[in-house]
């Protein structure tokens, strides 16, 4: 899976994540650090989905609506088209 | 021997001049080995006072005293401690100091500064103009020389819109009436012309070059401010790595053939993200010194230039790093002001204390 991310991006270890191009900051909570390391890894979002589910112990439906959300705030932000 | 710098601009409180941040930067310990005198204006600069900055300080006439009463203080300090080059860091001495370059050239004195044409084509009347020309957005833009002007100019332009002076202050104004009311406090305190501009929903970034008078931009340090005061001054900010930025400021210095430093002033418009130049600050910014912590020390660059040496680009900044400014209390003795206000000059040994 190529770069999907419009600019530089870096996550620190507690989930402090910093947007090169814009100076932006965000904070992410331990469900979008670890969405996040998998898209930065190259997975697909039904790859990051099983993942997610083993890692928090939750239904398939939360996992999706979790990994929805988060690709629709990384949107509206601008990180991604 | 050890190169001596001159540097103006000492003044840091709350619309701080650039002197401290670029005498910080020469202060930066990679081996400088020269003396930094502080040429102010006023026994009151605050950078005066700040223990360890400066080796020596003078005080020099306002840039409206004329160009001889200024000149031959200068020659005066140049006798006394030597002066290889001098940075000026404000806007209004400009015009001065290259007007005084040939001379100050000719008593050993170097300085690194844009041409006068240079200079024009960023005034404030001028700029959109320039933009034009190089094929660079700039927000839309009329100048009124008069005050019958001005209704054309709201018809133009339309609201909201910046009323600007040619020099400082800009309001946001969304009616007439807003902007009749600017208009008269701006034209009373800087006169004609002042500038009515179109207001574009956009986020700042803000860029501080250097340029190399052939074209080339040599060095420059993007960054988004992030928190502002009261004045929009920057009281917070932080260094970014953006290459559709750095392609405009390349071209922007190319189209200026701009030699030395400024500020470069970018909008980003949010609804299409296209950008435009904004303004361009002939001159360091106030927040230079966060230029020196992302390694581009730009001020060492512009000693360099002045003293003819062969420079190259520098590489690119370091993304990420950040400053938060911070008001402090600086503690001399009398003697200190007393010096200054006596004689116009204060001269510090290296444990701080007055010679």
């Amino acid at each position: 899976m190529k770069n999907i991310f419009k600019s530089e991006l870096t996550l620190s270890q507690n989930g402090f994540l910093f947007d090169h191009g814009s100076g932006l900051t965000y904070t992410l909570n331990p469900t979008g650090q670890f969405i996040f390391k998998n898209i930065e890894e190259g997975k697909q979002a039904p790859g990051i989905l099983r993942l997610l589910i083993n890692e928090f112990d939750v239904s398939e439906e939360t996992a999706r609506k979790d990994i929805d959300d988060f690709f629709r705030q990384l949107s509206e932000a601008g990180l991604i088209d | 021997m050890g190169i001596n710098i001159g540097i103006t601009g000492l003044h840091a409180a709350d619309n701080p001049a650039p002197g401290i941040g670029v005498i910080r930067s020469l202060r930066h310990p990679d081996g400088w080995d020269g003396k930094i005198v502080g040429l102010g204006y006023d026994v009151m600069d605050t950078g005066i006072y700040d223990d360890g900055l400066l080796d020596d300080v003078y005080l020099i006439p306002y840039p409206n005293q004329g160009f001889d009463a200024i000149f031959e203080r200068l020659a005066y300090i140049h006798s006394q401690v030597r002066l290889d080059v001098i940075i000026p860091t404000l806007d209004s001495e400009l015009a001065l100091y290259q007007s005084l370059e040939p001379r100050l050239k000719e008593i050993g004195i170097s300085l690194f500064l844009p041409s006068p044409e240079s200079t024009k084509n960023v005034s404030k009347a001028y700029i959109d103009e320039f933009c034009q020309e190089i094929g660079i957005p700039s927000p839309k833009t009329f100048v009124v020389k008069t005050p019958s002007q001005l209704d054309e100019g709201f018809k133009e332009i339309g609201f909201p819109l910046m009323v600007k002076g040619i020099f400082y202050e800009a309001y946001h104004c969304e009616n007439k009436l807003d902007a009749l009311s600017y208009f008269d406090k701006i034209k009373l305190k800087w006169g004609l012309p002042i500038i009515l501009q179109k207001v574009i929903k956009a986020e700042e970034f803000d860029i501080c070059c250097v340029g190399s008078r052939d074209g080339d931009l040599l060095g420059s340090v993007p960054i988004r401010k992030t928190r502002l005061t009261d004045k929009g001054k920057a009281w917070a900010a932080i260094t970014i790595k953006n290459p559709e930025l750095d392609k405009l400021s390349k071209k922007i210095i190319k189209g200026l053939k701009w030699a030395g430093p400024c500020e470069l002033e970018i909008l980003q418009e949010k609804k299409t993200n296209k950008y435009y130049l904004l303004e361009v600050n002939p001159r360091f910014p106030a927040w230079i010194y966060l230029c020196t912590g992302a390694e581009q020390n730009l001020p060492k660059l512009v000693v360099d230039l002045a003293l003819g040496k062969d420079v190259k680009p520098m590489p690119c900044a370091k993304s990420g790093m950040t400053f938060v400014r911070h008001a402090t209390d600086l503690v001399c003795p009398i003697e200190h002001i007393e010096h200054l206000t006596t004689l116009g000059e204060l001269h510090y040994t290296k444990s701080g204390k007055e010679e």
